[in-house]
């Protein structure tokens, strides 16, 4: 089982989503997040004041997933969350040791 | 011991469940409560008199207590009993008590019993609130009636009616702490029926203090008529949404659970689904309301209630303000009676009162303004002195969300304005909204009132900032309060706003010009939201449609505004950093394109064309191109030229190279290309011109937003050959373009051949300029200089070299002097900011200006 974590540009979490959810990902996890990487930070002017924007809003996505579906996964958020501009985000891939559903007591693959 | 009460555990649920049928049929919930004691009251009572007969202790006297006590037993409410002896010596209780208890038990009955001596009760009910009120609603069941009598007679004397104000600000401080506790989100969403705010606890409180302050247990005796009738009602809703969830849940469940709202809902007769749940929740927000101003407004009786002497002493600091309000202690008094009756107008002159001089109205005025409620019909809804002072508190702005608070609670706001009845109490269905849309809007107009204030300078200066630069603020505040009043309608709700809030604005004698504005207000009031969130805000064109949309700066702030104050309604968490940021951005963006103005000229182009196409491209064609035109492009073609671009466009798929071209006069031609976008395309199709010898005059160079590139070049061949170059120019720029040859080897190839060096002296100065502050989208690279033939290659090969993507250009030649406009963004498709960067761009750009030694390779 691997735990996929991406980073994406906000509005491009619909398509994400439901992208993934086309090819048979069970759920997932959003959180809005800020950050920099490449893309960094800017500073906007209003009427001469200036307004710092020092991390840029994100969305992250994690999910965790079989090894079988890890490529076909991977594939459809690149796929999805690309712009071909910069900030379009990252994706992190981690093994993951157990996963347990709370309410069942069921594991490994059983509880994805 | 099962049948030790003639009756078993399933007898007891059974009749339980009888009664619960008859009353969410026929009789009301009230009336269930009462058999249910009833029945209780014989249990317990049979039990009592078999344990007195088993170990008779004759100084006895049996009592319920708390709800019970009150006879409204819901199906699974605690049954509190008191057993009251009339010493202290009651070794002999413990085991009388047992004797009583173990068969009700048996019955599967929730029974508590406590045994006390009048001594023990009085001391613990002079230090202990609960103890206190359990025994305030205390009830003689069996035993000794004169124990019962004596306790009563001291503890009213002794207890309830002294330190009336000590006990009324006991309760006072519960409500507050419980109302801070269920103030929670969680605790709006699924409230607690009992202990929430509003809840049934909440009434208790109030009917306590009636009954310390004014010795009486009919709390209907001191209120209106009308308003103890919607109180009961109010009371009794709750009545019947709890037994229904203690039958449900088969415990004493007071939370009241979404799960429990699905199914309570339709047992009510408000219907399936999350319509009736919507309902039902309406129902219990206003009734929960109702509930909380009665408390309140008791409880703030029992507080101010003046001695005798502050009265008097009040009598002589008042101050009159005309002749029918007074000021005193900071609150407004109403000093004429009949003020209302006779000039209903009067009522808002209240509330501007009460701005003005940042005072409350004492409870005797609040109680005349709902009395005077009636009085509002359409001519004070039509009334000018009415509507102007409305409006003028909503200008004047300090304090507004009290007073409309105030308004609404007393029912005034709702009487004025007919429509936000409509959405009393209504709940969105969701995780997301907390409140009511009632009690969100006026929570919305709240945060505009802190923004004002300065509250939030230190985390949102801008938006700060901007509050003050309204102009019209009312016109503002209305929006605000009204953004959701088509939540009581079906469909749309932004839409059907905005066509209430035009009637409501006609009838308040608002401005046309105002009033569109409201209007457009309500109508967008989700599209700044829509599009910070779901569009990318780094895309020029989403900035251009919605700067569209928007019309102008002033329309933009009070968007940007009403945004705000809606999302940060909606509940503590709802407006992020993170939201703020994505708005901001918005915000910033769109005010830049209104600030460089000439931009509203192409949209409007832009419209008209998109309109023009609509009626004459097929529907399918219109709908998969039209979202890729930008505006730039549109303003600049006419609607036959883009029907026909859009044919090649539909072709390029197939064909790497679309290209055809017009000659005019054998020396010109204009030739239209379209291809997909690449890296350094632009260098490559003016280079393959260079070794065509075609001298470019003019250019129109755009990108589409799905990557299609759509340029249109006007060419010139002096030596009369112009077509045969042009089909040497279709050759060459369709072998490079699927790979077959490199520009760079057709150029030094050809060079000779050609006969390209050329050495001409300037006599034009060259100049570039690179501006990043037109755009924030591009940096515009301009470019001035002496025409000669190739120029244009190398300017774009230049920019090329830097990593440049050329987005959009405008090429034009006036006379022997190019002056030429370049959208460019770097390989990431941001602009290209950093000082070194712009620096040494311009450099290069401008050695290329003069005609190298060597040919351009």
């Amino acid at each position: 089982m691997k735990k996929i974590e991406a980073i994406i540009k906000p509005f491009k979490l619909d398509e994400v989503k439901n992208a993934l959810t086309k090819i048979g990902a069970q759920g997932m996890t959003v959180t809005e997040v800020k950050g920099f990487g490449r893309q960094k930070g800017h500073t906007e002017v209003y009427r001469g004041a200036e307004y710092k924007i020092d991390f840029l809003p994100k969305v992250k996505i994690e999910l965790i997933t079989s090894e079988e579906m890890l490529t076909q996964v991977i594939e459809t958020i690149e796929r999805a969350a690309k712009t071909g501009k910069i900030g379009d985000g990252k994706i992190f891939i981690s093994p993951v040791e157990e996963v347990i559903r709370i309410r069942t007591g069921e594991r490994g693959r059983d509880a994805i | 011991m099962q049948f030790e009460l003639g009756i078993t555990r399933n007898g007891v649920s059974d009749a339980k469940n009888l009664m619960a049928r008859a009353a969410s049929n026929h009789t009301s919930p009230r009336e269930f409560l009462r058999q249910h004691s009833e029945m209780v009251d014989g249990l317990v009572r049979m039990a009592f008199r078999k344990a007195q007969s088993q170990d008779p202790s004759p100084s006895v006297c049996l009592m319920a207590v708390g709800g019970y006590g009150r006879a409204e037993l819901a199906p699974h409410s605690d049954i509190d009993l008191l057993l009251l002896c009339s010493s202290s010596k009651k070794e002999h209780l413990p085991p009388l008590v047992e004797k009583i208890l173990y068969p009700l038990w048996d019955l599967g009955l929730d029974v508590s019993c406590s045994s006390r001596s009048i001594n023990e009760c009085m001391q613990m009910a002079q230090s202990d609130l609960f103890v206190k009120t359990s025994l305030i609603d205390g009830r003689y069941l069996d035993g000794e009636y004169e124990l019962f009598r004596n306790l009563y007679g001291l503890f009213m004397r002794r207890v309830l009616h002294r330190k009336v104000k000590n006990f009324v600000e006991a309760l006072a401080s519960d409500l507050y702490l419980r109302g801070q506790k269920h103030q929670d989100p969680a605790y709006t969403l699924e409230p607690n029926i009992k202990e929430g705010q509003g809840g049934l606890r909440d009434f208790q409180i109030g009917r306590w203090v009636i009954r310390a302050n004014y010795k009486t247990d009919r709390w209907e005796s001191i209120l209106f008529p009308d308003h103890s009738r919607m109180l009961d009602k109010s009371l009794e809703f709750l009545w019947a949404v709890r037994n229904q969830l203690h039958l449900l849940s088969g415990r004493r469940q007071d939370d009241l659970s979404f799960e429990l709202q699905e199914k309570i809902a339709p047992i009510l007769g408000l219907g399936p689904g999350a319509q009736g749940v919507e309902e039902m929740m309406r129902q219990y927000h206003l009734s929960t309301q109702r509930i909380s101003n009665f408390a309140q407004n008791i409880i703030s009786r029992g507080l101010h209630e003046p001695s005798l002497l502050r009265r008097t002493f009040h009598f002589l600091q008042r101050r009159k303000i005309d002749d029918h309000f007074g000021i005193a202690d900071g609150e407004i008094h109403l000093l004429d009676p009949v003020a209302f009756k006779r000039d209903p107008a009067r009522l808002m002159t209240l509330f501007e009162y009460s701005q003005t001089y940042r005072a409350e109205m004492d409870f005797r005025t609040e109680e005349a303004v709902m009395e005077a409620l009636p009085f509002i019909d359409d001519y004070f809804r039509n009334s000018e002195k009415v509507n102007q002072a409305f409006l003028s508190i909503l200008r004047n702005g300090s304090t507004v969300n009290t007073l409309l608070m105030k308004m609404h609670e007393l029912g005034f706001l709702s009487r004025y304005i007919p429509e936000f009845s409509d959405v009393e109490g209504k709940v969105h269905y969701d995780l997301y909204h907390v409140h009511p849309v009632d009690i969100h809007s006026i929570r919305a107009v709240e945060e505009l009132v802190k923004l004002k204030e300065g509250l939030y300078q230190k985390e949102y200066p801008l938006l700060t900032s901007l509050i003050t630069e309204i102009e019209k603020p009312e016109n503002l505040f209305l929006a605000v309060l009204l953004h959701d009043i088509g939540k009581g309608m079906e469909g749309d709700h932004s839409l059907t706003g905005a066509g209430m809030v035009k009637r409501i604005g006609d009838r308040m004698g608002l401005s046309a010009e105002d009033n569109e504005l409201i209007g457009f207000l309500v109508s967008h009031h989700l599209l700044m939201v829509e599009t910070a969130l779901r569009r990318d805000l780094h895309d020029e064109q989403v900035i251009l449609r919605f700067a569209n949309e928007v019309k102008n700066l002033n329309r933009l702030k009070m968007l940007c505004l009403l945004t705000f104050a809606d999302v940060k309604a909606v509940g503590p968490e709802a407006w992020t950093s993170w939201k703020n940021t994505l708005i901001m951005e918005l915000f910033l963006k769109a005010s830049h394109v209104f600030e460089k103005g000439a931009v509203a000229r192409t949209f409007l182009k832009a419209e008209e064309m998109l309109e023009t196409l609509e009626r004459s491209l097929s529907p399918e064609i219109f709908l998969a191109y039209s979202e890729h035109l930008p505006d730039r492009y549109l303003s600049c073609y006419s609607s036959g030229e883009i029907a026909h671009h859009i044919e090649m466009a539909r072709s390029v798929e197939k064909e790497l190279l679309l290209m055809n071209w017009e000659i005019e006069k054998e020396t010109q031609a204009k030739v239209t290309i379209c291809t997909k976008d690449r890296y350094g395309l632009f260098s490559k199709i003016t280079g393959s011109m260079f070794l065509s010898r075609l001298n470019i005059l003019e250019a129109q160079i755009h990108t589409w937003g799905n990557g299609i590139v759509l340029d249109t070049f006007w060419v010139e061949d002096a030596t009369k050959n112009i077509e045969r170059r042009l089909v040497q120019f279709r050759k060459d720029l369709g072998e490079i373009l699927a790979g077959k040859v490199s520009l760079r080897d057709l150029l030094c190839k050809r060079k000779e051949s050609n006969g390209i060096k050329q050495k001409v002296i300037p006599r034009v100065p060259g100049e570039v300029k690179i501006n990043n502050q037109d755009s924030d989208f591009y940096t515009i690279v301009e470019v001035m200089g002496e025409d000669r033939l190739g120029i244009l290659y190398e300017v774009s090969q230049a920019l090329t070299d830097h990593g440049c993507n050329i987005h959009f250009a405008r090429i034009s030649t006036l006379g022997n002097r190019i002056v030429d406009v370049f959208y460019v963004q770097d390989e990431w498709g941001e602009k290209i900011e950093e000082m070194n960067r712009t620096d040494q761009l311009k450099r290069t750009v401008f050695s290329r200006l003069t005609p190298r030694e060597s040919s351009p390779a």
